[in-house]
């Protein structure tokens, strides 16, 4: 069956995408691995989001979902693992071997977490080392844990994991804090301590994480912190290796668009939230950002179609 | 009918994905709030060798993390 449009990602851009086209008439499939994105892995509420005073990540993304299901919209969970241009429009391939072919095609696949690439990272990831804190912090009861990132998200998983860990450390590489002051007076409430100048080198344990070596970056001592848990807050990667060789790409990985109407290098391939060059990463301006996205690309399939 | 047992926490998306799809499909399954029920933590943990969540377990067959596919798979659905 040839779509109109197929949006790939679930998260407040894929979202509003999705809303927007089906209210246009769009035939319209939405594939994602999952609803929400970034959003579901906060670890604290969200309360900048208009009409929602204070409401968790995990309650946003349902309220996204169930409204996205109340239109006319197809939708798979599955992921994605290529989209190619062909004449008349686009196919899009899927890890589970379907194939859809669309006009055109939105990309708003979102952001992952930045790895740390250290040793013992990858091979202790689930027995210790965590990029979700609103996941996995419940099972860290009791124990000692380690935040990476002294940014406010950082920060804010730390102030999370307070309530479940015995001890919380947050190492941060870089001399300063960059975290609101907000956050940093939260931390020193809870007793959380904040070392800087510190250069993770290596995740040790035997099945589980027992330790995480840091370099300080003054002394150049190695030192040994005692935890059990890694939360890996340090910033995150646009996920867009399913479309390589259709866009450009800024410094930072970034799909880039033009940001009157999305339009990435490809005619006909479109781009919004934080997968892209925007210049704020924020649910508000990713909702909106799809919203422009989904008529761009109604435009586009009018003139073309 | 398969016997079939989530170990979940309330805060993560893909435990809500999980039991969304097995629910779509009424297929009936035991949930495990490892966040708060320690036993079934250390259970989880001893099934799996690991501490991420959600862990399935399909008479006995430990499956990590939401595996739409082996899940289908073994449900035959």
């Amino acid at each position: 069956m040839l779509y109109d449009l197929i949006i790939i990602g679930g998260g407040p851009a894929g979202v509003a995408a999705g809303i927007y086209a089906a209210r246009q008439n769009l035939n319209t499939l939405l594939i994602a691995k999952s609803f929400g994105g970034q959003m579901t892995r906060k670890s604290v509420d969200i309360e900048n989001y208009p009409g929602f005073e204070k409401i968790s990540g995990l309650d946003l993304m349902q309220k996204f979902e169930k409204h996205l299901r109340k239109n006319k919209i197809d939708i798979e969970i599955d992921s994605v693992s290529k989209v190619e241009k062909v004449s008349g429009g686009f196919y899009v391939s899927a890890t589970s071997g379907k194939q859809f072919q669309s006009k055109a095609v939105i990309v708003t696949s979102g952001a992952d977490p930045r790895p740390l690439e250290v040793p013992g990272e990858k091979e202790f990831i689930g027995k210790g080392v965590s990029y979700c804190t609103a996941c996995d912090g419940p099972l860290f009861g009791d124990k000692e844990v380690a935040v990476v990132g002294g940014g406010n998200s950082g920060f804010e998983a730390a102030i999370s994991l307070h309530s479940y860990a015995k001890k919380v450390y947050i190492l941060e590489f870089s001399p300063q804090i960059k975290a609101d002051e907000i956050n940093q007076k939260l931390a020193q409430k809870y007793d959380i301590e904040v070392i800087t100048n510190a250069a993770i080198k290596e995740i040790k344990g035997k099945d589980f994480v027992d330790s995480v070596i840091y370099q300080d970056r003054k002394s150049q001592k190695l030192i040994t912190l005692n935890v059990q848990g890694v939360f890996v807050e340090i910033g995150s990667q646009p996920a867009t290796s399913f479309a390589k060789d259709l866009v450009e790409f800024s410094e930072k990985d970034e799909i880039k668009i033009d940001p009157k109407n999305n339009m990435t290098k490809t005619p006909g391939l479109f781009a919004a939230g934080d997968v892209t060059d925007v210049r704020w990463k924020q649910i508000v301006i990713a909702a909106g950002e799809g919203c422009k996205a989904a008529l761009s690309a109604y435009e586009y399939i009018i003139n073309h179609g | 009918m398969a016997k079939i047992k989530i170990y979940s926490t309330p805060t993560c998306p893909y435990c809500v994905t999980l039991k969304e799809f097995l629910k779509e499909r009424d297929i009936a399954f035991e949930d495990a709030n490892v966040a708060q029920d320690a036993q079934a933590r250390e259970e989880m943990i001893h099934k799996s060798g690991q501490m991420g969540v959600p862990v399935i377990d399909i008479d006995g067959e430990i499956i990590i993390g939401f595996d739409r596919e082996k899940i289908s798979k073994i449900l035959k659905i």
